[in-house]
Order: C-alpha cells, then structure tokens, then sequence
C-alpha cells in the first residue's frame, strides 16, 4: 500500500473504532460491522488516496463447522487419512454467531491496490446493504450469495436466483446442504416432462488409503 | 441377359452386393442406410470441456466432414445429438425439448463421464446422473474427456449402426423389389 493511501485510510478509521484493519500477506484486509459497511465501502469508493474503483469479487464463507477438529490428521498413515472421525465437541449449528462472512474483494486501478473487507453475520436472514449502486456489477455477485448462500442484500434492484434451477429449494452451498440435495430430475415418457423426485442415490465417504509402502515419502515420514 | 438374372439370383440368396461391369446390384434400403450413414448431422450441444473435444473432432485435424458430418444449430435439421459434457438439472428440461424437436430418425450419442452416468458429479445436488434419464441413448463414449478419436472411433461405430440396422422401410416400386 502506497504511503499516502495508508494514512488517508488510518486516518478514516481512527473515526470508527468498530471497524479493524489488518495488513495481511496480500492485502489489507478490513473488518466491519454491517451498520458501517456503506459507510465504508462509499468512502473506499470516493476518496481521492483510494480509488477503489472495481468490485471484483464478493464471496461468502460459511463457518458452520469452522473450528470443530474433524479433520486433525495431516500425515497418510497406512490406514488411510484420519477424515472419517467424530468431531470432539457438538454445537448447535443455528446458535453459532458470526457464522457467515460475506468478503468484498476490491480493486483500485489507478493506486494498483487490492482490498479486502469483511462482514460477519449472525444469521443468513440478517440482511446486509447492497452495494450496487457503488458497484453496479455487484448486481450478480449478490445474486449469487443470495442464491449459493440466501444471504439477504437489502437494497438490492432484483434479488433472485442466478445459477440454481427455476424453483430450486435451499441455499446449496451452506455446509449443512447435503451434497446430494433432496431432488434429482428424470424424464417421465407418460407425463412427457422432465420431472423431480425425492433423491435416490447415497454419497460414500472414500478414504483414501496408502497401497504401496514402499513409498519413499512415506517410509520417510516414518523415519 | 440370362447372366443378370442368374446375378439377380445370387444377390437374392446372399445379400451381398453384386459388382459386375462397372455397375453394382445392391437392395434399395441398403443404398439409402448406406447414404444416411455417410450423411449424419450432428446437433451442436457442448455442455462442457467435452465440447472441446468435439471442437478438435470438428477442426482441420481430425476434420470430421470428411466423415459426411455437419454440424447444424438447429435440431429439426439434425440426425444425431452428441450430448457433449455434463448435464445439469436446469438444462435437462432444454435438451429433452431440443431432442423432440428432431426429426426421425434420430440418434443420440452420450459423450464422456458426466453424460454416460454423472461422472464427477454423480453426487452432486445439480447435475442429472446420466442424461440417459432424460433421452434415450444409443451410444456411449467412455472417457473424461474422451479424446477427439474416441469420439471419432464411436461415431464410426454410430455410422456402422445407422449402415446395419435398416431403419427405413422404403416403398420400392413394384418390379424393382423382390416382390
């Protein structure tokens, strides 16, 4: 980040102690409560330092089973990856707070920089504003966290869905949506229409396991 | 004169076709399986990487009109639908209706792992698992992708079903036939 950009940004937030900045690896990244993000994203938009012209991506993280150890194993053992294991500790999934994060990734083309800001949320029906009228290409982004996530943009010109079929029911990409959803489309000669029925097929869980012990890695990590 | 009819004979027993000066003898419904197959028209409907696939069959390499194969946009001037990639929920109701639209006979050759049973996305809550649940399928190609000559070996194979199934019951003029 370039010096002026830096000190016209600390010295925005120094005003609003809700919102953190951290200088990450790649870029700043910006945590804000939703109440300021217009606020934020407006002035990201419009300050002179900042430039923060293009919207390039907006993506939601869901953090449902953040945090619960199921998947400690790091090493291959001969019996395969430790992935199939109960986790340690159960919490309700609806009571976890700050469960989604809804990430903007920004981009200033004229202070060749690169922001990222984040938004918790404690529940998928709390609304966040919609930032398509800094954005207009926001428009489908949002779109998709809607329809992947059912994040509610308030403030959004037509929020439906984008990518999922006419009528599809649930959010798909929220960690508690099975894989196999709870439909699967035939086509029915009788009824001559393609039609939805209850979903058949059971996923497995593959453990991989290690065939050959002669492996120099793994004979190795033994060592 | 009498030679031809003794020909006419031979063929008539055998069922192979008869060469003799220049000229040929074989059964009407054999000429016209034998020109629909070296006339297949293809509808273009890549889904996915195996269109890419398709594309290099297509392009100057592989160069599939030498085969007799044109692709054509629209289904009612098409033969056959190569169902090139993964077939989503959303686009099952679209491909049924493209494959109504043509016009008999029509053929339709699954190509690659998602189209034969869902491949990759067997398990996924979007992608129909196997687009034989949709249309009937009268071949398969194996593959993820399958290379441009596996497409072209199965199209082979395609072209030799058309050749050996006489589908078309032609009419043929009464003392031309072996009426």
């Amino acid at each position: 980040m370039q010096k002026p950009t830096k000190i016209a940004l600390r010295n925005y937030l120094k005003s609003r102690p809700g919102i953190q900045l951290t200088e990450n690896i790649d870029m700043p990244v910006i945590v804000c409560p939703v109440e300021d993000l217009i606020a934020l994203m407006t002035w990201l938009y419009q300050n002179d330092q900042v430039q923060a012209n293009c919207c390039v991506d907006i993506c939601v993280v869901d953090h449902l089973h953040y945090g619960l150890d199921e998947w400690v194993g790091v090493d291959a053992t001969s019996t395969g990856f430790e992935r199939a294991r109960d986790a340690l500790s159960k919490r309700d999934i609806h009571e976890k707070p700050g469960r989604y994060e809804v990430v903007y990734h920004l981009l200033s083309t004229s202070m060749n920089q690169r922001y990222r800001i984040k938004v918790k949320l404690d529940e998928p029906s709390d609304s966040v504003p919609s930032v398509t009228k800094i954005w207009p290409n926001a428009n489908w982004y949002e779109r998709e966290a809607f329809d992947l996530f059912g994040i509610r943009f308030s403030g959004h010109p037509g929020l439906r869905r984008i990518l999922t079929d006419y009528g599809f029911v649930g959010y798909p990409m929220r960690k508690d949506f099975p894989l196999e959803g709870q439909v699967e489309m035939r086509y029915d000669a009788k009824l001559e229409r393609c039609l939805y029925e209850p979903v058949q097929v059971q996923n497995r869980v593959s453990v991989p396991k290690v065939i050959r012990q002669d492996d120099q890695r793994h004979t190795m990590s033994e060592v | 004169m009498k030679e031809l009819q003794l020909q006419m004979d031979a063929f008539r027993k055998s069922n192979t076709p008869v060469v003799k000066n220049g000229f040929m003898i074989v059964k009407y419904n054999q000429l016209v399986d034998w020109s629909r197959g070296n006339s297949v028209w293809p509808l273009s409907f890549g889904l996915a990487c195996c269109g890419v696939e398709l594309m290099h069959f297509i392009a100057s390499r592989y160069d599939f009109d030498r085969f007799g194969f044109a692709l054509r946009a629209s289904p009612r001037q098409a033969d056959v639908m190569i169902v090139a990639g993964t077939l989503c929920n959303k686009m099952a109701p679209a491909l049924r209706a493209c494959y109504d639209m043509m016009a008999e006979p029509k053929y339709v050759v699954s190509m690659g792992s998602c189209a034969n049973g869902g491949g990759y996305y067997h398990y996924a809550y979007s992608v129909v698992r196997g687009c034989d649940r949709i249309v009937p399928v009268d071949l398969y190609i194996p593959g993820c992708p399958p290379n441009a000559e596996a497409l072209m070996y199965g199209m082979i194979q395609l072209q030799n079903k058309i050749q050996g199934c006489e589908y078309m019951q032609v009419k043929i003029p009464s003392g031309y036939g072996d009426d």
